[in-house]
């Protein structure tokens, strides 16, 4: 799962920090300009899309059909624990490459139980052909947004997958869906974890306002550096 | 390796909706002491305290002894600690939102305390309302060394920095509550108290989509 650009909004719906993955590619030819394969956003964009994504999760929490809410009650929010997403594995690395500590964090893990999802009834994921996003809201109302390249398997699509058609492909989909959006919440509750420390614990940081941590910058990187 | 996945979750499910609060207690407790042990980084005690001490010290300095000021002030400081510990807290524990001031008590004094301070205190004199409780500390890292002077003992709350961070983390997950000392054995009471009272729940700040 490529991780192209990590958002964080806070309870009011700002941006207060975006970092992108992707470096530009510069078109060996033509060296002045670099090809666009996705447009890139000025930070006028970001905000924008801060605030609407921000409007847009309150809202499809309101549009919940009511029989839905009333049979709600028995499901089950627990996300299940992916070991070492965005962290080495110690199994397959050697030692002198491990990171020495995450921060306040002990162990070879930031956590390593299955969580509560304390996003119900919120967007949790937007896709189009292109790319998926995945949206990780905390109790106090803060949100993580994680722009993945990734897509889900259009099934239906190309002529090969058409012999699998059926219950089967449901299936498959089914569950890659739920993969993706279950890796996705553990990374992003792992950049909560960063956040927690490196920027709630920088005294220098005042709540509210757009994180300018290297610190924080630098462990938001290893972790997406280290997923596949 | 699925398969005690999908127990172990199921367990982890069980034990927080379940109805009985004894199961409950028991989850948190284990909670606790797991993340206490194996999931936080801790810090030498002594220099912890010490800094602590020196702390209050240099307060009575600024503030000429005005100990209303310095209970006061320790409770800002407490206050902005809390706003910001919280993010911890919910971080590394992922809890759901509690549904009554008991579940609430309950995780503060088994987890909260348990993984910031190591103590489990006592939770007790609660009202008919079932809103407001007392937190009794039996043991307060705080004080290990501390003695009151005479004209201190009876106005300084030396811990009050506690009430301050209590104060700010459950604000911050939307729950305004009055947390204050009643009592503490530094200033020759039997027991340690302090006393929380929910005044209301902001509903207006819980954030969309969790419900």
């Amino acid at each position: 799962m490529g991780i192209e650009a990590i958002l964080i909004i806070n309870k009011s719906g700002g941006l207060i920090y975006h970092r992108s993955f992707t470096s530009p590619q510069v078109d060996p030819s033509n060296p002045t300009i670099t090809s666009t394969t996705k447009h890139t956003l000025n930070s006028n964009d970001l905000l924008i899309l801060a605030s609407t994504l921000h409007s847009v999760f309150a809202i499809s929490s309101q549009i919940t059909p009511k029989a839905l809410q009333l049979s709600q009650s028995n499901i089950n929010y627990t996300i299940p624990y992916h070991p070492y997403v965005g962290v080495a594995n110690p199994q397959t690395t050697p030692k002198n490459n491990m990171p020495t500590k995450y921060g306040s964090f002990k162990g070879d893990d930031y956590f390593k139980e299955p969580f509560h999802n304390w996003n119900k009834s919120g967007l949790k994921q937007l896709s189009t052909d292109q790319f998926t996003m995945y949206i990780y809201q905390t109790m106090t109302g803060l949100k993580f947004v994680a722009i993945s390249s990734s897509v889900l398997p259009s099934g239906t699509g190309s002529g090969e997958n058409n012999n699998n058609a059926g219950a089967n492909t449901v299936n498959i989909n089914g569950s890659q869906y739920n993969m993706g959006s279950q890796i996705a919440d553990n990374l992003l509750r792992k950049v909560y974890c960063v956040y927690s420390d490196y920027v709630m614990k920088d005294p220098f940081y005042s709540l509210e306002m757009p994180i300018k941590s290297d610190l924080f910058d630098d462990r938001v990187k290893s972790l997406i550096d280290h997923l596949l | 390796m699925s398969k005690s996945r999908s127990s172990s979750l199921s367990a982890h499910a069980a034990a927080l909706s379940s109805k009985s609060t004894a199961n409950q207690s028991k989850f948190f407790k284990t909670l606790g002491e797991d993340i206490w042990k194996n999931k936080i980084e801790k810090i030498n005690a002594e220099l912890f305290v010490m800094t602590y001490g020196v702390i209050v010290q240099q307060l009575c300095q600024d503030l000429n002894n005005d100990y209303i000021k310095i209970n006061e002030n320790l409770f800002s400081m407490g206050y902005n600690i809390g706003v910001r510990l919280i993010e911890d807290f919910l971080a590394r524990t992922a809890l759901p939102r509690c549904p009554n001031m008991t579940m609430t008590s309950e995780v503060i004094s088994k987890v909260a305390f348990k993984i910031f301070l190591n103590i489990t205190p006592q939770i007790e004199n609660w009202n008919t309302n079932r809103d407001s409780f007392s937190i009794i500390l039996t043991e307060n890292p705080l004080t290990e060394f501390v003695e009151l002077p005479q004209d201190a003992m009876k106005q300084l709350w030396y811990s009050n920095i506690i009430c301050g961070v209590l104060k700010g983390a459950l604000e911050m997950v939307q729950l305004d509550c009055d947390v204050n000392f009643m009592t503490d054995v530094l200033r020759g009471d039997l027991t340690t108290e302090i006393k929380i009272k929910l005044n209301k729940i902001l509903k207006d700040e819980i954030p969309l989509g969790e419900d």
